[in-house]
C-alpha cells in the first residue's frame, strides 16, 4: 500500500460523474460570484456595476450555485452535499450583497459642499464635515476632510486616499477654487455672501456652473457683496483656457475673469477684468484678490454591505474547506 | 440532510436580511441626525478663532468656556442684524450677572464699519472682527443674523437663523444658564 492509499478517506457515497460535473460547476459559479462582487470593492467607481449586465452575471452565477444547494438538499453529491451546500449558501449571500449594491445601490456621486457644511453619509454610517479654509491652505491643496461617524469616533480623509465605511467606498477629489476677498476704495474689508449657494456666508467660490464663452465651455460662479450693492459673476479660466483665448500677459496662467453687476443685475461700467491667483484687480470701484486652488470634493460609491460579505464568505471558505477535507489529498480524483 | 441544510440556509438568509434591515434603519437614523444650517449643529463642539476684537484685544471663543456664550453673527448692511441687536443689549444686561456671555461677530468687515455699528446702538457687549468670516463658515449660516448658543462645555446647544425677539433670545438662553 503507497503513502497515498494510506491516507485515502472513506468516498462520498452516492457521489458519481454527474455529480463531479455538478460540484465543478458550482465552484466555478462560486468563484465568478467572489470574483464580481469582490470588484466593487477594488474599483469602485467603475460604472459598469450598475448596468443590467453586470446584474445578469451575477445572478446567472448565483442560480448555478443556487441549483447544487438545492439539488444537495435532495441527496444529491452524497457526503459533499453538506459543506458545499453551505458554501454555495455563502456565496448566494455573497451574490445578493454584490446586486444590492450593484444594481439597486446608487451610481457614484461627487459631493462638492461649501467650507462648514456637514453632508450626511447615511451608507456610509457617518457625516462628513467640509473643513474651513483660508486663501493660503487653499494655495497648498492639501486639505482633507473629516468623516465623523455615528459612535462619535472620526477619521481625516487625504487626497488620494480611500476609505470603506459601512456600504461606501470613499475617496477624496480635489476640484479647482477659487478664494475671493473684496476691499472697498478706502481698503476697507467687505462682507462676501453667496446667496445662491447653501453656505451663505462662503468666500470660496467652486465654479459649479458651466458657461459658454469665446468658443470655450468655462467653469463659473457667482457671488455678492451685500454693503456696494454689487453681484459678480466669475468665471474660472485654466492654464489651457487663458492659452486658447490668447489674452495678453495671462496666456498659460490660471486666472479669474470677473464681472460686475448692480443690483438689477446690469453690467456695471469698467466692470469687467481678469485677475490672476494673488492679484489685486480694481473694477466699478472695488478692489478683488482671487487665490486659486483647490478644494476637496468626495467621491462616494456604494460596495457590498461588509456584515453581509463577510458572513457569506466565511461560509464558502468553510464550505469549501470542508469539503477539500473530506477528499483523498493524493492517489483519487476529487469525485469518483 | 435536507432538514439540516435549509435550516442553515435559513439562518444564513435571516442574518443577511437582519443586516441588510438594520443597515437601512442605521442609515435612516444617521440622516435625521444631520440636516443642514445652524440648527444641525446641536451637540456639535463649537469652533473657535483667535479673532481681534473691536477695542484692539484678541479674543476667541475658546476664551469663555465655562460660562455660557450667545454668539451673534452680524454685519453692517445687514437690516435684521441692526433691528435685533437692542435685543441682544438687553439680554445682555438682564442676564450678565447669570454669567452668560454675549459675543457679536462682524461678518467680513473692518473694524471702522463695525465700530460706526456698536457706536451708533450703544453696544456693551464685545465685539470680535471676522474680517475671513471664518465663523460664519463655521456655523453653517445659511443667513445674517445667525445666533449661536454654547454651554459652559464648549458645546453647541442650539443654532437659530434669522432675527430673534428678547422672549425668543431668553427662551434659548435661560434653560441652558438654568444647567
Amino acid at each position: 500500500m503507497s503513502a497515498a492509499e494510506g491516507i485515502r478517506l472513506p468516498r462520498a457515497p452516492r457521489s458519481d460523474d454527474s455529480d463531479a460535473g455538478s460540484r465543478r460547476l458550482a465552484l466555478l459559479c462560486a468563484g465568478a460570484i467572489v470574483a464580481l462582487v469582490f470588484a466593487q470593492d477594488f474599483a469602485p467607481a467603475w460604472p459598469g456595476f450598475h448596468t443590467w449586465q453586470y446584474a445578469a452575471a451575477v445572478v446567472l452565477a448565483a442560480a448555478g450555485a443556487g441549483s447544487y444547494t438545492w439539488n444537495a438538499r435532495k441527496g444529491a453529491d452524497g457526503a459533499f452535499a453538506f459543506p458545499l451546500g453551505v458554501a454555495m449558501a455563502g456565496a448566494l449571500v455573497v451574490a445578493v450583497a454584490g446586486l444590492s449594491s450593484g444594481l439597486l445601490g446608487p451610481d457614484t456621486q461627487t459631493l462638492e459642499r461649501a467650507p462648514g457644511a456637514v453632508a450626511p453619509l447615511p451608507e456610509a454610517g457617518a457625516a462628513a464635515f467640509f473643513p474651513n479654509v483660508d486663501s493660503t491652505s487653499l494655495a497648498r491643496g492639501d486639505i482633507g476632510i473629516t468623516l465623523r461617524r455615528r459612535d462619535g469616533s472620526s477619521l481625516e480623509l487625504l487626497a488620494g486616499q480611500r476609505r470603506f465605511l459601512g456600504a461606501a467606498a470613499l475617496v477624496l477629489e480635489p476640484h479647482v477654487a477659487a478664494y475671493v476677498e473684496a476691499r472697498d476704495a478706502r481698503g476697507d474689508h467687505l462682507t462676501i455672501t453667496q446667496p445662491t449657494n447653501a453656505a451663505f456666508l462662503s468666500s470660496l467660490l467652486q465654479f459649479p456652473q458651466a458657461v459658454p464663452i469665446a468658443g470655450q465651455t468655462l467653469p463659473a460662479d457667482q457671488f455678492a457683496i451685500p454693503s456696494a450693492h454689487r453681484q459678480i459673476k466669475a468665471f474660472y479660466f485654466s492654464r489651457d483656457a487663458t492659452s486658447k483665448a490668447h489674452v495678453r500677459g495671462f496666456a498659460g496662467e490660471d486666472a479669474v475673469l470677473f464681472a460686475v453687476d448692480d443690483e438689477n443685475g446690469k453690467l456695471v461700467p469698467n466692470g469687467i477684468g481678469l485677475a490672476r491667483s494673488g492679484d489685486d484687480i480694481q473694477l466699478a470701484g472695488l478692489r478683488l484678490r482671487v487665490t486659486i486652488g483647490t478644494y476637496p470634493g468626495l467621491a462616494i460609491s456604494a460596495v457590498p454591505l461588509p456584515l453581509a460579505l463577510g458572513l457569506g464568505s466565511l461560509c464558502l471558505a468553510g464550505g469549501v474547506l470542508a469539503a477539500v477535507l473530506r477528499v483523498p489529498l493524493a492517489g483519487r480524483r476529487l469525485s469518483r | 440532510m435536507r432538514n439540516a441544510l435549509g435550516l442553515l440556509f435559513a439562518t444564513i438568509a435571516a442574518i443577511a436580511a437582519v443586516a441588510i434591515v438594520g443597515d437601512y434603519f442605521a442609515q435612516s437614523t444617521s440622516s435625521q441626525r444631520f440636516a443642514g444650517g445652524p440648527a444641525a449643529l446641536a451637540g456639535a463642539p463649537a469652533a473657535s478663532y483667535q479673532l481681534k476684537r473691536l477695542d484692539g484685544a484678541t479674543d476667541s471663543l475658546d476664551r469663555y468656556r465655562g460660562r455660557v456664550v450667545l454668539v451673534n453673527l452680524w454685519a453692517s448692511w445687514c437690516a435684521p442684524c441692526r433691528s435685533e441687536t437692542p435685543a441682544l443689549e438687553k439680554l445682555y444686561e438682564q442676564r450678565r450677572s447669570q454669567g452668560l456671555v454675549v459675543l457679536g461677530i462682524d461678518q467680513g468687515e473692518s473694524g471702522a464699519a463695525a465700530a460706526t455699528f456698536a457706536r451708533q446702538l450703544r453696544l456693551e457687549y464685545p465685539i470680535l472682527l471676522d474680517e475671513d468670516q471664518r465663523y460664519g463658515r463655521a456655523f453653517s449660516a445659511i443667513g445674517l443674523p445667525t445666533t449661536i448658543v454654547v454651554d459652559k462645555s464648549g458645546h453647541i446647544v442650539r443654532g437659530i437663523d434669522g432675527e430673534l425677539s428678547l422672549a425668543e433670545m431668553q427662551q434659548a438662553v435661560d434653560p441652558v444658564l438654568r444647567l
